[in-house]
């Protein structure tokens, strides 16, 4: 189930299953934590990702063998099941308007639904932190109701706009900054996800839950969003 | 203690160790490109192994100094003069207040880094001062901007023994440990990557460096992302290899075939688009046993509780 391999000269990977799976980002949170109560004094960093956690390592403290042997004696005794409940509800606030949702129009013509019913759809599910990365504070929300997912663009945006909320898949995602980007842009967040505010480093975290909700068009201008 | 700013050049930004902790919360490990000239100048000071210096690339830069220091240029050859008049690297300078400092053009190496005694005192951001272009952490040096750094404490005359500078024209062979997906790479596949020299293509920066030759062919192009190592060797979707480097982001889906050794891609980092590099294995217990021996004689992670989490 597990396997541990060898990520360069001072980082192994640990990986947890080997396709996405809704219990792994919180299992994952919590084995990082667990290795950071372990081996505080050896670890350096941490990324965890989908199916995966990579840990850089003090070579100056360690070497390969030795911590690759630690790190598999502590997921022996690791217990999914048991695992301490971290996560927080992050609540976004989204305008659906066609002035900001760029591909909405069309994404609605192609799945035949009204703009109620993906409003509808969007907000009533709540989504899990799968992975954070791309760029800082970009989080990966999952899983998209069928009935919305879409590919990527075949040709991605040179400038999407900082707030866009986006569609790529079976995954949504807000982009913090203006990016270049191929994600459906389905609505704009009048929150301020750069990193000109520090504290939005640890807006979200792997097992974080993320619930949309819309907000007018006069709701979005009144509170600073920009169109 | 400060510079000012006369001429920015064409990328100056500060660099230091990098930001080593913050892979949870998607942040690139930033940091110096070259971490062996690095070194050596945050040696030559008697600095700590990370303060932050100013990475030069290419040059067209001068600066005014405002105060005496001590400072020390090491990495790539590119003209490097004070007052006009050209001046080694490698060793500690002591510098006058009004003196001007220039580099003009790379001819060896692409990649200098000005280290000043106790360290450039720019902002730290997320506990490092590392600029990343690409995060919009910080920017550029600009026209007209003062640099505050340490006031230099000591009269320090170091140099490097002449056969450790480090000769930078000589074909890059780039250490490769089989790292990521390597064993699902045929037989075939990893023949063609080892046999050939690749060239470096102008997509090359700080967050990667893509090379050129002849593809490998390759069954699945996208996996589900996963962390990825400094160094790492992306194989993208043409068959061609990208090494992930100290900007990039902190995950990705493509296959890797292995991770280079972190001391050549100090080599890599003076090189520039259009030279040749080939790749060569290289085992674990090797690659440590070469970083530890450098981490111990530049001091690099003692007494660093600031690296940890």
């Amino acid at each position: 189930m597990h396997k541990i391999i060898l990520a360069g000269e001072s980082s192994l990977l640990i990986y947890f299953g080997n396709k996405i799976d809704p219990s792994l980002p919180r299992n994952i949170a919590n084995f990082a934590n667990q290795l950071k109560k372990h081996f505080s004094e050896s670890i350096i960093n941490l990324t965890p990702s989908y199916t995966s956690l990579l840990v850089n390592y003090d070579l100056n403290k360690t070497n390969y063998q030795q911590f690759k042997t630690q790190v598999s004696e502590l997921l022996e005794q690791f217990s999914f099941e048991q695992a301490e409940q971290i996560s927080k509800v992050i609540h976004i606030p989204v305008n659906y308007g066609f002035e900001v949702a760029l591909d909405l129009e069309k994404l609605l013509a192609e799945k035949e639904l009204t703009i109620d019913e993906f409003i509808h759809i969007h907000t009533s599910q709540t989504y899990q932190v799968y992975a954070i990365g791309f760029s800082p504070v970009f989080a990966f929300l999952g899983q998209v109701d069928e009935q919305i997912q879409a590919p990527r663009l075949a040709t991605p945006r040179i400038k999407i706009p900082a707030g866009s909320v986006g569609i790529a898949d079976r995954q949504t995602a807000i982009y913090p900054v203006d990016s270049s980007g191929g994600w459906n842009i389905v609505g704009r967040t009048v929150l301020d996800l750069s990193l000109n505010d520090p504290k939005n480093l640890d807006k979200f975290k792997i097992g974080d839950e993320v619930r949309f909700y819309s907000i007018s068009r006069d709701e979005f201008i009144r509170y600073g969003g920009r169109e | 203690m400060s510079f000012k700013v006369i001429k920015p050049g064409f990328l100056t930004t500060v660099q230091d160790y990098g930001r080593l902790t913050h892979g949870e919360q998607g942040l690139a490990q930033s940091g110096v490109m070259d971490e062996h000239a690095y070194a050596w100048g945050n040696y030559l000071l008697g600095n700590h192994y990370f303060d932050a210096a100013l990475e030069i690339t290419f040059g067209s830069v001068e600066l005014e100094a405002l105060d005496d220091m001590l400072i020390c240029v090491c990495g790539a050859d590119l003209d490097f003069k004070i007052n006009h008049q050209a001046v080694d690297i490698w060793k500690s300078i002591q510098i006058q207040q009004g003196n001007r400092l220039s580099w003009h053009l790379p001819r060896h190496g692409i990649r200098a880094y000005l280290a000043v005694q106790g360290g450039f005192e720019t902002q730290k951001l997320f506990n490092s001062r590392s600029v990343n272009l690409r995060e919009h952490i910080g920017s550029k040096i600009t026209q007209d901007e003062v640099l505050v750094c340490q006031a230099s404490i000591d009269l320090l005359d170091r140099f490097i023994a002449p056969n450790y500078i480090p000769n930078y024209h000589q074909e890059v062979v780039l250490r490769l440990l089989p790292s990521y997906q390597y064993s699902e790479f045929s037989d075939d596949q990893k023949t063609l990557f080892f046999s050939q020299s690749y060239t470096i293509s102008h997509a090359n920066d700080r967050t990667g460096c893509r090379l050129k030759g002849v593809p490998i062919a390759i069954k699945k192009d996208k996996m589900i992302s996963e962390g990825m190592s400094y160094g790492s060797v992306e194989i993208a979707s043409d068959g061609l290899p990208i090494i992930l480097l100290k900007d990039a982001p902190t995950i990705g889906g493509y296959s890797k075939i292995g991770t280079v050794f972190s001391l050549d891609l100090a080599q890599l980092a003076q090189q520039q688009s259009g030279a040749k590099v080939r790749f060569e294995l290289m085992t674990i217990h090797q690659a440590q046993k070469e970083r530890l021996a450098f981490n111990q004689f530049f001091g690099v992670g003692a007494n660093s509780k600031s690296l940890k989490i």
